[in-house]
Order: C-alpha cells, then structure tokens, then sequence
C-alpha cells in the first residue's frame, strides 16, 4: 500500500474543533485514560512479554487509544461494553484494576479469568464489560441480545460493541448488525477501522471503501469520523448512545486510524510500508491531543509530565503485587465448567 | 537481594529457540529494571529484551551468536557478590526432524527376535477353537485368558468362578455357549448344584490336560432348513445338561450294549413274601432293590465294571455307589444310592424310596447326586423290552431293565410261563472286554436266579 | 384426561414456564405468528406478545448470540432452530461462547437451544440429522433428548430453569405418534437421569429418542423367545446417568447400544468405552452397537429405511447375545 493510495479525505482532514466540547474534567480524563492505556500497553507488549513474564499471545492496540477512551468515558454505570482485543481503555474507564489487567496478562488466580483465559479475553458482569472470544464478531449477535433485552425490559441503557475492519467480513457481524437494525435496539457498533487484519491490508478484506458503507445496506446510519481525534469520537459516539438511549435504534461509527503495532508482540508488521507508520505517526492521538489541551491552556507540558509520573507510578505498584500473585492451582482445570452452586 | 535470572522468552506461540545477536551491557555493569539489556532474533521477529530487575549484571551466560532454547537462563543480574552460575547447554544445531531420525536408527536393535510366550489369545468370541492345543500350566487358574482348553468364558464367568472358588477346567468342555463358550448360566447352575461336573485328575504327570474333551469342537450342525410353521423354544438348564452330557458321554466312551434274559420267579416270590413285613418297617417293596442288589455284588466280583478311565490310567473304585435313573417331567436325574455292598435289601430298598422320593418334590441335594460308580435305568417302565442306555459319565458301564413279562421259556425240555426281563449293559469298551461284560452279568444273572426264597 | 401428544407436551412445558417467569422468552424463525414450523409455538403471540414470542430473520448465528447476549443480561430465552439440523449455522456461538462462559469469567449462559432432529420422516440429509455429538463433545453443554411427552414436557422445563446452556433435541419422528396422559402438577424431569422402560434380566439395551420404540417392539417379539430385554431410556447425553447404566449391565450382563445417529463418534462408543472400563468383569458377552450406518441421511424411501435401526435388527441382534 502506497502512502498516494491512502484516501484523500484523510489525508486532508485537519484537527477541526468539534462542535461541542465536554467538560474541562472530562478532558482531563481522557487525556488521563488515553495515557494510562498507552503506557500499560506498552509495558505488556515491550517489557513484561520479552522479560517472559508473559506468556502466549499479546495484542495492544497502540495508535489506537481515542477510539475507546472517547466512546466510553461517558458511559452510564449500567450501560454495557463489549470490547473487542484493542480497546484497553474501555477496560480501564468501566472500572477493572490495573493488578487485575496485569495478573490475567501474567496468568495468575488473581487475574480477571483466574487463569482460564489469557491476555485480552477478559471482563466482569460486575462492570458490564463483556468478554471476547477469538472467533471475532461473534460479539455483534451477542450486544445486539443485549440491547434487545434492555428494549424487553424498557430499560434505558445502552450498549456499545467494538470489532475491527477484519470482523465485518464475518458472517456474524452482518447477521447481528442486521438483526439489531430489524429490533431497532439500543446498541452502537464502532468499528476500529486500523486498516490490517494481521497482514491483511483493508483492500483485501472488502470491496467497499468504509465499513459504515455497509450500514445503508442494513438500514441503521452510519458515520465516519477521525479515529485518531478523541474528541470526535466523544462527539460522534455521544451522538449516538443518546440516539439509541432515546429508542431511536443503533448506529455503526467507524473509526479511521492505524495499527502501530504489530498484529501481536510477536509480529514485527515487515509487510506494512515504512512510509505508512511514519505518516501515521505525526497524527498519534495522544501528541495530537496533548497539543490541543497545552493550545486551550486546560493543562501545561509540566502538567502532563506530572500525569506521566502518576501513571507510571501506578503502573509500577500494579505490576510489583500482580508478578507475585500466585498461579491457579492445577486442578482449577477441572472448575466451573458447570454451575456448582454459589 | 536475591538474584534474578534472565530467561530467553518465547516470541511467539510457535517459537522454541531464539539467538542472542547483541549484549547491550557487559559483566559488572550496573543496569534498571526495564532498561535494555540484550538483543535477541527468533524465526519471528527480532527484538531488544529490558532486563527484568534492577542491579548488576552478574553474570552473563550464553554468547552472542549463541542460540539457545526459550527459557534458558541467559544471564543473572544480582548485586555482584554471588557466585558465577553454571553456563547452560547449547541447544543442539540439528533440527527436530534429524533428531528424530537418530533415534528411530537405533530403535531395531532393541526389538525382539523370540516369538511370544503366552498362549495364543482368542479376540473374537465366536472364532472356533482350532490349531494345536496350547501347552498350560496345569495350574493356572481358570480365570487366565483362553485357560485351559475348554474353558473359554467371559470376565463376568471368570468373576464368578473366582468369586467361588470354581476351578472354571472343572467345567471344560461343558460350556453352553457357542462353541463350547462357558457361559453364566453354565457357571451358576454348576455352583448351585455344587458341581455336576467331575474335577478332572489334577495330579496327572502329562502337561496336556486330562480330558474327555477333544481338542477340537464340532462344527455346529447344518442350519435347520424346515418349510412350515414352527415354534422356538429355548431349552431348560436341565435339558441343556442332559443334552450336553448324552453326547460328551458318547464321544467318550467306547460303547457296546450287551443283553441278558433273566429269569425273574424267584425275586418275585422273595418280594412277595417280604413285602409285608418291609411294609411295617415303612418300606414299599418294588423289585428294583434286588437288581441293584445283585448289581452290587456282581460289582464286588468285577471291579472294572465300578471303575472310571482317566486318560491312560484305569481308576478302581472302593465304594459301590450306585444311581438310580429317575424319569422327571423336566428330564432325567440320577440319585445316588451310597455304599450299596454295606446295606441289606431293606436298607437299600428305603434308600431307593427316599431318594426316589426326593427326586420327584426337587428336595436332591448336590451329594446325592455326585460320586456315582455305576448306575440302573429303568426303561422297562414303560413297557420297553430292551434298551441301549447310554454312560453316565465318568462311569464305565450302565445296566438298563427292560420290562418284566410273562413269556413261555423252555425249561428242562418243557414249556413254562415265567416273568422274564431282559437286562442290558453298555460297557464302555476302553477298559471293559466283552468277555468281561458277559461274565459281569452273568453274575448278576445269577445273583438274581438263585435268590433265596 | 385428554391424552397429550409429544409437541403439546413441549408446548405446555414452554408456556408453563412462561407463565410463571417473565425473564422466559422464545426467539426464532418463524415461531410467533405463524406458531412455529411445528406448531410447538403456536398461540403464543397472542398471549405473550410480540417481546416474548421474537419472529427473527434466518440468523442461526445472531439467534443464538441475541439468546447469549439477553442471558447475560439475567433473561431465560429459548432459541428455536426450525430443524435442528440448521443448529450447524450456530455452531460458533454455542461451543465458544455460550459454552465456555462460565469457565471463562464465570458468567452463566441460562439459554435453551432447541429444534426437532431425527429422521424416519423422509426428511432427506438436511432435516433429519442428529446433531447431538457435536454438543456432548463440548464441556459447558448440555445435552438432552426425551422420547416421551411426559419427559418432553419436565425436560423443557428443566432446561429453562438450568444456569447453564442446554441443547434440547426434540425427535419430529415422535412429535404426534406418542402420546400419553400427564398429570397437571409442574413436573420437571432432571437433567442427567435415566428412566427404565422396561426391566428384564437377560440383555441391556441403551438407548434414546425414536429408538426407545424400536427397543421396546423387540422386546415385546423377543418375549415369546424367552429372551427378556431390559430397555433404558438414556434421557440426558450430557450429563448423563452412568450409575443407572452401569446397574443394568451389572445385572443382566449383555449390552446393546443403539441410536439413530451414525456409527462413529456415535454416543454408543463413548458408553461402549465406560462399560468395558468400568464393568469389564460383569460382562458375559461383547458389547454390541446398532446404529445408522456412515453415512448423510438419504431421501429415497427404500434408501432411509436401510439407514435406520430396525425392530429386526435389534431382535437379531439380541439373539446373537443371548447365545453367546
């Protein structure tokens, strides 16, 4: 792929000013989230991974940090996230420890799955956060089952569901997205559109040109917005979890952006062009964002350094009582296959 | 602090190995938690690896250039007064493959070029018994698979067998099963009735097991081919023994009948003048006890006749137990009438009642039935002249009685009518000469001719 | 008392449930309007209404992952696949999400899958499978299959109420040819047990849905001979009930396994192993298997009648044992 071939629009768009803009709070916190989210990927991917500290497979979602943070912060308690394996940040706001993201990385009883499953396939009905499998988009039916029981039950809340351009291609995306279109229910789809499925580049995953071409086709609107730029994601996915908090039905928001990062930490992306990651680069959401806020004057570069430290500080404390954490014990094989009483 | 080792980790679900292509810091140099330390390349990707502790590199144990395995300790960071670790093994440059190969050389020299020791098992239940018999040990237990010849049977019939006490050769050759399988209804008739079966001789010297069984089973009888209604009836466990046993006897035994007219005047008139009085006693007088007294002392002149052949050895009897044939509406059944030379004519007359009697309600119990030297049928009672009877095993002869007629004998030169029977005894041929037959019976001819009255 | 055929039974159970629990709630093709390819549904639209009795587009996929979803949020739904031989379409949802939930973060998936399976109805490969083995070969499943309205109507009951995800196969074959009384009280039939149809002393015969009848036609025949069948009514795949099994073999010590579906991977393997393992010294014969040969299941009338057990078979076989 060449960098002349990326499409126009992007390459045009500037940072425009939305038309609203959150709370001076909340833009601290999705500086904070966004940050937060950046430097505990990276020391999973970077660090805790090649000490093998970490074993089996690691997926971050680096350059990608806006998409999740934006749409969730927001969030009502009893609202319920579906994330997909690069939306950390959605983990991080719903409320899930920073120990008990890093004991699942590192496979301890204390992690989220108590060692049954690894990396990002966790959640807690407690925070409604969903977890994925790996057969991706199979969480397209299964929010779309939970917005139908919300609109069952006239409840009032709402769910969001991420998945990847390389998720629209399955079957189960198209027959979620249809039935959720059919059922008018409360859900948001939003699409990481990070253009490479592993080495799959997007022209080789679909003959259209965006993912939220494909909302027309099943009749629930569809909009695209700069998956690097925060603030139109908030504006965007606020936009749309009031448009389905009020029984207007689903939305699909796709995300443009790009992956950073290898498929996984063992993958050194040979097969993306140079040129694109540099391209990218200059547009990293976090720098992007950091100018914004410096520009408004709502936090100052020491600031920022500060936020930096705090982060790090956390992180470390995390990792120091997670590596400790003890394993599962062999027979918890055997556990929870079934109901076994409270 | 404790040390901390460094460990090559595993860049990817498929890696096993990975070469270290840079140290980025040397022996004695101090170094932070995260900070770069070495450079490795797997099949992968290529990578720059933090160390995992923060304070001196202590020691550094596998070389650039080197590969070694995931996992292996590659370096140690401590806080420099430790002693140097042990550098670890080079993984080995040959691949899996190779390696593989290596081994799958040397294997044949370990394989065996005896054939197997153990009998020849059966895996099918229902592949007949041929080919040579296996040589067993006689005193293997009958729960082994394949056991001693005969004696095929199932785990459940093993089991019981086990379970009391049954030595499953004592049944060989009796199984009901196909193909002579032994089956668990054969098991627990046979320990119900405590044992029907003869234990074979288990002293004997010879490895072969000492059986009337043949080596081989018959093949089953052609596929009945019958145009017209018929109705299937499954055979009783007593009709099965009786069926199994007339066929096994005369595959056994060298049969030949011989047939003797007796003259029965005298034991009438004895019968007749005694009965009153063995009624007072509570014994019905029929004529059998004298036959089975004349039987008895004939035995005691000709042992061979209270014999049984066990393979080459002839086995001579003491006691002169003798069977009585009892008809029952479910089949027949031999009552043993015990020490038979030890009792008078009265004696031997209640016995015959008694076990008569109790062969008819079904009170037997099994030691009236077992040990049995030589045994009388009666076929007579129904009106039979003469009759062929057939061994009961493993007994050497058998004497049937034919029904008591009045007929016209000569007698001196003259005709008179006299109650004749003609008795017959099948001998087995084996160990029993027809010469030796004849005078057997000509004894109890005339035992019977001269009784005194 | 009118007699209750097999499908009302299933109805009943369904209605009951949905009476008493509002979190209960049926989704799939078909089924509200128009009361279900089978009927199994039928008035229920109108009594519900349209949340509780969900017509959805042809989505095997989505219909399960919609169930998962609302589960998830503490509903009781029911997915109906109209044939259960389009439960393939679903496969996905099942075994990786629904199945592996509570194992994973310990979340219960409380949904019923349900569809009608078997053959026998010239229903041609593609309604008339038994997919049963996919399922009881996959941990976090479970898996029934009743043969009679009475166990038709507890085991619907006791699938809705179970925490966890239950495949509910009911045989088309059955649906209007078994009928029988039931009594009116709430019966449900627990998952995981057996039921003896019909005790007797000479052979085993294990086994589950329309076979049931083809087991007890040749005990009646094989009666005559003398030869005294015991016929046990698995019920449950998964969990099913091995101490009930193990007591019948341990009593009349010859087993004959039969099931509709095909021969290998069958579920007559799995119990062949248990038994061999686990009463190899109560055995007095082989374990024999009767089942539908390997192969789809075909249309042409002679072609089908080949492929299915028969009463004969069973009774031959059953011959061949008892003389062993």
């Amino acid at each position: 792929m060449n960098v002349k071939d990326i499409n126009p629009e992007i390459l045009a768009r500037q940072v425009v000013p939305p038309t609203r803009l959150p709370p001076d709070q909340t833009l601290l916190d999705l500086l904070y989230y966004m940050k937060l989210t950046r430097e505990l990927e990276f020391r999973i991917e970077r660090k805790l991974y090649r000490q093998g500290k970490i074993v089996g497979g690691v997926y971050v979602g680096r350059g990608q940090e806006a998409i999740a943070v934006g749409s969730c912060i927001n969030l009502r308690a009893d609202d319920v996230v579906c994330p997909s394996h690069r939306d950390m940040g959605a983990f991080l706001i719903r409320g899930m420890s920073l120990r008990t993201i890093l004991a699942q990385y590192m496979a301890r009883k204390t992690g989220a799955t108590r060692g049954k499953d690894g990396n990002m396939h966790m959640g807690d009905l407690k925070h409604n956060l969903i977890p994925f499998v790996s057969m991706l988009a199979d969480n397209v039916p299964v929010a779309a089952g939970i917005g139908l029981s919300f609109k069952m039950r006239g409840q009032d809340r709402v769910a969001l569901c991420f998945f990847g351009d390389g998720a629209t291609s399955r079957g189960d995306w198209h027959e979620g997205v249809n039935m959720a279109s059919v059922f008018k229910v409360p859900v948001v789809f939003i699409c990481n559109n990070n253009q490479y499925a592993y080495s799959t580049p997007l022209e080789r995953q679909m003959a259209v040109e965006n993912v939220a071409d494909r909302a027309e086709a099943y009749g629930l609107p569809g909009e695209i917005v700069d998956g690097n730029d925060v603030l139109a994601v908030w504006d965007a996915a606020t936009r749309a979890i009031e448009r389905a908090r009020s029984g207007q039905g689903p939305t699909l928001i796709e995300c443009k952006t790009f992956r950073m990062t290898g498929h996984s930490a063992h993958d050194d992306a040979g097969y993306v062009p140079a040129e694109l990651f540099e391209f990218w680069e200059e547009r990293d959401p976090i720098n992007k964002f950091e100018r914004f806020l410096k520009e408004r004057g709502i936090i100052t570069a020491s600031g920022i350094e500060d936020l930096q430290k705090r982060i790090n500080r956390e992180i470390d404390e995390a990792i120091q009582i997670a590596e400790k954490d003890p394993f599962p014990d062999p027979e918890d094989c055997l556990k929870d296959v079934y109901y076994e009483g409270e | 602090m404790a040390d901390t080792k460094v460990i090559m980790p595993q860049m990817g679900e498929s890696i096993f190995e990975g070469t270290i292509t840079k140290w980025l810091k040397k022996k004695g140099d101090k170094i932070q938690r995260d900070e770069p330390l070495f450079e490795i390349s797997t099949d992968k990707i290529d990578s720059e690896i933090p160390s995992p502790a923060s304070g001196v590199v202590q020691d550094i144990l596998v070389k650039e250039g080197q590969t070694v395995q995931i996992n292996t300790v590659v370096a140690v960071i401590g806080d420099g007064t430790s002693t140097p670790a042990e550098a670890p093994k080079e993984a080995p440059k040959e691949t899996r493959k190779e390696a593989a190969k290596e081994t799958a050389k040397e294997a044949p020299k370990a394989s065996p070029t005896e054939p197997p020791k153990e009998a020849p098992k059966e895996v099918k239940g229902t592949a007949p018994i041929d080919g040579p018999v296996p040589e067993t040990d006689e005193e293997e237990e009958g729960g082994e698979e394949g056991g001693p010849e005969g004696t095929r049977s199932s785990p459940l019939v093993r089991r019981i067998a086990k379970e009391h006490g049954v030595d499953l050769s004592a049944l060989a050759g009796k199984g009901t099963g196909i193909n002579g399988r032994i089956t668990k209804r054969d098991i627990l008739s046979y320990v119900e009735q405590g044992g029907t079966a003869e234990k074979p001789a288990a002293k004997a010297p010879a490895a072969r097991p000492a059986a009337p069984v043949p080596a081989a089973a018959p093949p089953p009888p052609p596929a009945m081919k019958f145009a017209g209604e018929v109705e299937r009836v499954p055979m009783t466990q007593m009709r099965k023994s009786i069926a199994e046993h007339m066929v096994m006897s005369r595959r056994t035994s060298a049969h030949v009948t011989t047939f003797f007219e007796v003259d029965c005047s005298r034991i009438m008139k004895a019968r007749e003048n005694s009965r009153a009085e063995f009624e007072r006693s509570g014994v019905k007088l029929t004529v059998t006890p004298f036959f089975v007294q004349a039987a008895a002392n004939a035995l005691k002149k000709f042992p061979i006749v209270n014999s049984s052949v066990d393979g080459d050895t002839i086995v001579y009897k003491r006691p002169v137990n003798i069977g009585i044939a009892v008809s029952l509406e479910t089949g027949l059944i031999v009552p043993v009438v015990k020490n038979v030379d030890q009792k008078n004519l009265l004696g031997i007359a209640n016995a015959i009642n008694d076990v008569g009697e109790r062969a008819r309600n079904k009170k037997l119990t099994p030691d009236d039935v077992k040990d049995g030297t030589f045994t009388i049928t009666n076929p007579g009672q129904y009106g039979a002249l003469i009759g062929t009877p057939i061994i009961n095993q493993p007994q050497v002869a058998i004497m049937g009685m034919g029904a008591i007629k009045k007929r016209a004998v000569v007698i001196d030169d003259a005709i008179a009518i006299r109650p004749m029977i003609i008795l017959s005894l099948s001998f087995d041929h084996r160990v029993i000469d027809g010469a030796v037959a004849d005078q057997f019976m000509a004894e109890v001819q005339k035992q019977l001719e001269n009784w005194p009255v | 008392m009118a007699l209750t055929t097999y499908v009302e039974a299933i109805r009943q159970g369904i209605w009951e449930e949905m009476e008493k629990d509002e979190r209960v709630f049926v989704l799939g093709e078909d089924v509200g309007i128009y009361g279900g390819a089978f009927k199994v549904t039928a008035g229920m639209l109108e009594k519900f209404g349209e949340w509780r009795i969900i017509d959805t587009p042809i989505s095997e996929s989505a219909i399960v992952g919609a169930a998962i979803g609302a589960a998830l949020m503490g509903m009781r739904p029911i997915a109906e696949m109209q044939f259960a031989d389009f439960i393939s379409c679903a496969f996905d949802q099942i075994t990786n999400f629904a199945a592996k939930c509570r194992y994973r973060w310990g979340a219960g998936v409380p949904i019923v899958v349900r569809g009608p399976s078997g053959g026998g109805v010239h229903g041609g490969p593609f309604h008339s499978q038994n997919p049963e083995m996919y399922f009881v070969h996959t941990p976090g499943l479970k898996v029934v299959c009743p043969s009679t309205a009475y166990d038709a109507k507890g085991l619907i009951k006791a699938a809705i109420r179970d925490p966890d995800p239950v495949i509910y196969f009911e045989h088309k074959f059955l649906y209007r040819r078994v009928k029988e009384e039931l009594p009116t009280d709430d019966l449900v039939v627990p998952i995981g047990k057996a039921s003896i149809r019909r005790p007797g002393t000479d052979i085993s015969v294990l086994t589950y849905g329309a076979m049931v009848y083809n087991a007890l036609d040749a005990a009646k025949e094989l009666e005559r001979e003398g030869i005294d069948l015991e016929v046990v009514d698995l019920r449950s795949l998964l969990p099913f009930d091995k101490e009930t099994i193990l007591e019948s073999v341990k009593k009349t010590n010859k087993v004959i396994l039969l099931h509709e579906d095909t021969r290998i991977g069958g579920f007559a393997g799995e119990l062949a192993a248990i038994i061999s393992d686990e009463a190899f010294e109560y055995l007095d014969g082989p374990i024999r298997r009767i089942t539908a040969p390997d192969t789809p299941v075909p249309y042409s009338p002679p072609l089908e009648e080949f492929f299915l057990p028969k009463v004969s078979d069973i009774v031959n076989v059953a011959r061949e044992l008892y003389a062993y």
